[in-house]
C-alpha cells in the first residue's frame, strides 16, 4: 500500500501491466484507500489483484489471483482494501478476503450475476443478476438474508453514489433507487422478495441498449452509454431545470475506411468518473479512451487507440491513475470469442491537470 | 517615366485586396488570420469559450447548448452588431458595406500618400506633375522660335491697336491668390483646361497645379516668354518665373501682351515685394514644388481622379441595414439546412432520400426545438458541443416514422402508430410492455430480422454491435467456453436462464 506523495506533476506516462488476465476483462476497480491497488475480474474465471509500482515508476505486479468456478462478470472492493466482492457467471456473489484468499458466498441468484457494487456509506452490498433481480445485503447485519427486488428487465450495469443506486437495464430502462430506502428494505425484508418502487423510473436518453452507467462523484447525476457510440449525461434532480440540462453526444465512431460515407459505430463499453475533477472517461469498442467534461460539455482529450476494444475503465481513488482494460470486443454475428493472449491492462499515470475540465472560459 | 512602386508603401490594389473583418473593419494579412480573428473576437461563446464559425452558428450554439439567445455580435462596431448578416471571413459582406470599406481604404491611401509626400517632399509616384515636368520641360528650338515669332507678331498688332498696359499688374495680384490656393478654383478654370496642358508643359516641374488654373489664356505665345526666357524674370532667378506666371490670370479677353510682358519695369522692380500680395513669398518656393503645402493634402493626390475618388470621408458609411433584410431564422435556414419545422413536411420523402445519420438526426431533432445546428454537428466532431444531441427523452414521432420508413413501411399518421404491423409483432412479443414503450419497440422491430438488411443498406452507419436485445456478455455467456453449469442443473436450464432474461422482465411486470 504505497501512498507516495507526489511532489511534482509528473508527466503523463502509460505502461502495460505484466501478467494480465488470460481472457477478456469484465471489470476493473481501484481500491478505496490505496491508489495503487486494483482488482481485475476476467472471463478466465479469475480475479486479479495488482499493485502498481507507484508514482513516476512504471510497472505493476500481480499480487494474487483468485479462482472462481465460472467467468467473473464484475468485481468491487468492500469496506477496505482487503475485501472484495465478485459477481459470477456461476450465479453467485462472493466475498473474497484478499489477504487470505478466503471466499464466502454472499448470495445466489437464479442466473449469472452481472454486476456488484458496495456502498461504504451504508455498508450495503448490491448485486444485479440476469434473473432480473437486485440483491441487497446489509453487511452491518451479515446474518440476515439478502433482500431481493424484482426488476422489470435484465440489468446491464450498476453504479452508485453516496446516496443513490442507478440500475441500467434492458429495454432502455433506468431505475434510480435511494440507498437509504433500500437499506431499510434490506434490514427489514430478511430474505424476502419485495417490490420496491424506485425513487425514479426513467427511460434511457439513448435509443439503443445501455452498455454502461456511471455516477458523478458529486452525487448530482450520471452518465450512460449505449452500444451505438453515444453517451448521455443526466441529472438526478427531477426539476424541469435540471432535466433540461441533460444531453447526449456521439462518440467512438469512425468513418468507414472503405470511404463510402458510413460511420462505423462502436459500443461504448466503459464509463468512469474522475473522483477529483468530476470529469469522466469513456472507453469504446474502437479502442479509444476519451476524457469528457460533463459540465462544460467538452471533450478534454482523447488518448491514442489501444490495440483492441476497451472493456473496462477505472480511476484510482486519488485520481492519479487511470486503468484501462483492453480486450477484443464482441462483435455482431461473432461465432466464437476469445480474449486469450490479447487481453491487456494499461495504466495511465495522469498529469496534475490531465483530467481536469477546462471550465467555461 | 512612370513612378516606381515605393517600397514599404503598399499600393492601393494591395490595400484593397487585404481581407478585412466586417464586424470591426480591421484588416489582415491573410484570410486565415481574419477567420481566426472572427472566431476569437466575434464568434466565441462567452459561456464555454467555444469558437464558432459564424454568428449564426454561435447563435444556434448558445441556443442549444446554453439555452440563451444571442442578440448581438461581440466586439463589433455599433452598426455591425446584427445577426442578420451571415459573415464568414470575407464572405457575406453586403455590397454596399464592401464598397464603403473600399472607399475608405482608397481615401485613406491617398491621404497617407499625400502626407508622405508632404513630409518627404517627394513627388508622388505616377503623379501628373512629375510626368509633365519630365516630358515637356524643353521645347524644341524651332517651336520656341515659332512661338516667339507669333508673339512678336501679336505684339506688333497690339501696338498698332490699343495699349492697356497699366492695369494688368493690379488685377494680377488680386486674382492670383484665390486661384492658386483654393481647390474650388479648379472648376472655375476648367474651360481652359485644354490650353493649360500645354502651358503646364512649359513650366517647371513643381508648378503643375499652380500653373494650370491661372493661365486662362488661350494664347500660348503669351505664356511662353516668361516661361522660356529666364532673362526676363531677372533677379529672382528662374524660380521667379513660374511664380510670376500665376499672376497672369487675366481673363483671356484682356489685352495681355503689353501689360504682362512689356512693362517689366513695373512688375519686376516691384517684383518680389509685390508678389507677396498675390502669391507666396519667395521663401515658400519650395512649397510650390511640393504642392501639398499649399493645398489641402487630399487635393494634392486627388485632383487627377475626381470622378473615381469622392472626397475623403472621415469614415465610411456603415449602413446597419445594408444587408438584405433576411430574418435570422431564414438566414439560418439558408446556411444550415432546413429548420425543424420543415421536418413534418418532408417525412414522406425521407425513406428514399439520401438520408444520412438517420439515427442521429432524429435523436437530435427530438429534443431540440430547431435542427439548424446540424451543420455544426457534422463539421466538428471534436467536442461534446458538436455532438450534443440533447437527451432523447422520448422516442418521438418523427424518429419513429423515419425508422418505419427505413423499414419500408409507409409512415402512418401519428395516431395510427400503434397499429402498424411491425409494432403489432413487437407488441405481441412484448405483451406486457406498456404503451409508452411501443414506439421504442417499433425501433427495435426495425432491427429485427426481416427488415434488418434493408435498413442496413440505407444506413449511413454500421454498428459493430447492434443487437439491441442481448448484451455481448449474455452472448458470450452462451458460449461453451464460458458456460457454467451450476450444480444440480442441466445445461438446458442454463441456456434458458441466459436467454430468457430478455423476456423475464415481462413476467412480473
Amino acid at each position: 500500500m504505497l501512498n507516495r506523495s507526489q511532489t511534482n506533476s509528473s508527466p503523463a506516462i502509460q505502461y502495460e501491466i505484466s501478467e494480465p488476465p488470460t481472457d477478456a476483462v469484465s471489470a476493473l476497480k481501484f481500491a478505496p484507500d490505496a491508489p495503487t491497488r486494483f482488482l481485475v475480474s476476467s472471463w478466465d474465471k479469475h480475479v486479479y489483484l495488482y499493485e502498481l509500482a507507484g508514482s513516476g515508476e512504471e510497472g505493476g505486479k500481480l499480487i494474487e489471483k483468485y479462482e472462481h468456478r465460472a467467468p467473473v462478470l464484475d468485481v468491487c472492493f468492500g469496506a477496505d482494501d482487503n475485501e472484495a466482492f465478485t459477481a459470477g457467471m456461476d450465479w453467485q456473489v462472493k466475498r473474497i478476503n484478499l489477504e487470505s484468499g478466503e471466499q464466502t458466498i454472499m448470495s445466489a441468484h437464479a442466473a449469472p450475476v452481472k454486476s456488484v457494487v458496495y456502498s461504504k456509506e451504508h455498508s450495503l452490498l448490491i448485486s444485479a443478476s440476469w434473473d432480473s433481480t437486485l440483491h441487497f445485503h446489509d453487511l452491518k447485519h451479515p446474518e440476515k438474508e439478502p433482500a431481493t427486488i424484482k426488476l422489470p428487465a435484465k440489468p446491464h450495469s450498476l453504479s452508485i453514489t453516496a446516496s443513490k443506486l442507478v440500475v441500467a437495464m434492458a429495454s432502455r430502462l433506468v431505475y434510480i433507487y435511494e440507498l437509504q430506502s433500500t437499506l431499510m428494505l434490506a434490514s427489514q425484508a430478511n430474505g424476502a422478495t419485495t417490490e420496491l418502487q424506485p425513487w425514479q423510473q426513467r427511460e434511457s436518453s439513448l435509443k439503443f441498449m445501455t452498455r454502461a452507467v456511471a455516477c458523478m462523484p458529486n452525487d448530482d447525476g450520471y452518465a450512460s452509454s449505449s452500444i451505438e457510440g453515444r453517451v448521455a449525461v443526466e441529472w438526478f434532480d427531477p426539476s424541469p431545470e435540471s432535466q433540461a440540462r441533460k444531453y447526449a453526444f456521439k462518440c467512438h465512431r469512425q468513418p468507414d475506411p472503405s470511404g463510402d460515407g458510413t460511420d462505423i459505430v462502436y459500443p461504448v463499453n466503459a464509463l468512469a468518473f474522475h473522483p477529483v475533477h468530476g470529469t469522466f472517461a469513456s472507453g469504446g469498442g474502437d479502442g479509444v479512451v476519451a476524457l469528457w467534461d460533463a459540465n462544460a460539455k467538452r471533450r478534454i482529450r482523447q488518448y491514442q487507440k489501444y490495440p483492441t476494444s476497451v472493456a473496462a475503465l477505472c480511476f484510482s481513488n486519488d485520481g492519479k491513475y487511470l486503468a484501462v482494460g483492453v480486450c477484443p470486443g464482441f462483435e455482431n454475428d461473432q461465432e466464437d470469442y476469445s480474449g486469450e493472449g490479447v487481453t491487456k491492462i494499461y495504466i495511465r499515470e495522469l498529469g496534475e491537470t490531465e483530467a481536469k475540465g477546462k471550465g467555461p472560459k | 517615366m512612370v513612378g516606381k512602386k515605393k517600397r514599404g508603401h503598399p499600393d492601393v490594389e494591395e490595400l484593397l485586396s487585404r481581407p478585412w473583418c466586417y464586424y470591426c473593419e480591421r484588416d489582415f494579412d491573410d484570410l486565415k488570420i481574419l477567420i481566426s480573428h472572427q472566431k476569437a473576437k466575434h464568434f466565441k461563446c462567452e459561456r464555454c469559450g467555444r469558437r464558432l464559425n459564424t454568428a449564426g452558428g454561435l447563435s444556434v450554439h448558445m441556443n442549444q447548448v446554453h439555452k440563451e439567445t444571442l442578440t448581438m455580435v461581440d466586439n463589433s462596431l455599433p452598426n455591425r452588431q446584427g445577426l442578420e448578416v451571415e459573415i464568414f471571413g470575407m464572405e457575406g459582406i453586403p455590397e454596399d458595406v464592401s464598397q464603403a470599406h473600399n472607399q475608405r481604404i482608397i481615401a485613406g491611401f491617398y491621404q497617407a500618400e499625400a502626407e508622405r509626400r508632404a513630409t518627404t517632399g517627394n513627388p508622388g509616384p505616377g503623379g501628373n506633375q512629375g510626368n509633365q515636368s519630365k516630358k515637356l520641360k524643353f521645347e524644341s528650338p524651332t517651336d520656341l522660335k515659332k512661338r516667339l515669332a507669333e508673339h512678336k507678331a501679336r505684339k506688333e498688332a497690339e501696338k498698332a491697336g490699343t495699349s492697356s498696359g497699366g492695369n494688368t499688374p493690379m488685377v494680377e495680384g488680386v486674382q492670383n491668390s484665390p486661384l492658386g490656393q483654393s481647390p474650388s478654383s479648379f472648376n472655375n478654370a476648367s474651360p481652359y483646361i485644354a490650353p493649360q496642358a500645354t502651358h503646364g508643359a512649359s513650366q517647371g516641374a513643381g508648378y503643375g497645379s499652380f500653373s494650370q488654373e491661372p493661365y486662362s489664356q488661350p494664347a500660348a505665345a503669351y505664356q511662353q516668354p516668361y516661361a522660356s526666357q529666364p532673362p526676363f524674370s531677372g533677379p529672382p532667378g528662374a524660380q521667379f518665373q513660374p511664380q510670376y506666371s500665376p499672376p497672369q490670370q487675366y481673363p483671356p479677353s484682356q489685352s495681355f501682351p503689353p501689360p504682362g510682358f512689356q512693362p517689366p519695369g513695373q512688375n519686376y522692380p516691384g517684383g518680389p515685394p509685390s508678389f507677396g500680395a498675390g502669391s507666396p513669398p519667395p521663401g515658400s518656393f519650395n512649397g510650390y514644388h511640393g504642392p501639398p503645402s499649399n493645398t489641402p493634402p487630399a487635393h494634392g493626390g486627388l485632383p487627377n481622379r475626381p470622378p473615381s475618388l469622392p472626397p475623403a470621408p472621415g469614415l465610411p458609411q456603415r449602413p446597419s441595414l445594408g444587408a438584405p433584410q433576411v430574418p435570422p431564422y431564414q438566414m439560418q435556414q439558408l446556411h444550415q439546412g432546413p429548420p425543424g419545422t420543415s421536418f413534418p413536411g418532408q417525412q414522406g420523402s425521407w425513406a428514399g432520400n439520401s438520408w444520412k445519420g438517420q439515427d442521429q438526426k432524429p435523436a437530435m431533432s427530438s429534443t431540440y426545438p430547431h435542427s439548424q445546428g446540424y451543420g455544426d454537428y457534422s463539421t466538428n466532431a471534436s467536442s461534446v458541443d458538436d455532438l450534443v444531441s440533447g437527451a432523447a427523452r422520448e422516442a418521438d414521432d418523427i424518429d419513429e416514422i423515419i425508422r418505419m420508413a427505413e423499414a419500408g413501411i409507409k409512415p402512418p399518421k401519428k395516431g395510427e402508430v400503434a397499429a402498424s404491423p411491425v409494432q403489432a409483432i413487437e407488441a405481441e412479443a412484448k405483451a406486457e410492455v406498456t404503451s409508452t414503450f411501443v414506439p421504442e419497440f417499433a425501433e427495435i422491430g426495425d432491427k429485427s430480422e426481416p427488415t434488418q438488411k434493408k435498413s442496413k443498406k440505407d444506413k449511413p452507419q454500421k454498428m459493430i454491435y447492434s443487437d439491441n436485445e442481448m448484451s455481448p456478455e449474455e452472448k458470450m455467456a452462451l458460449m461453451p467456453r464460458y458456460a457454467f453449469v451450476p450444480d444440480g442443473k442441466t445445461e438446458t436450464s442454463l441456456v434458458d436462464a441466459a436467454t430468457i432474461p430478455g423476456v423475464a422482465g415481462t413476467v412480473d411486470a
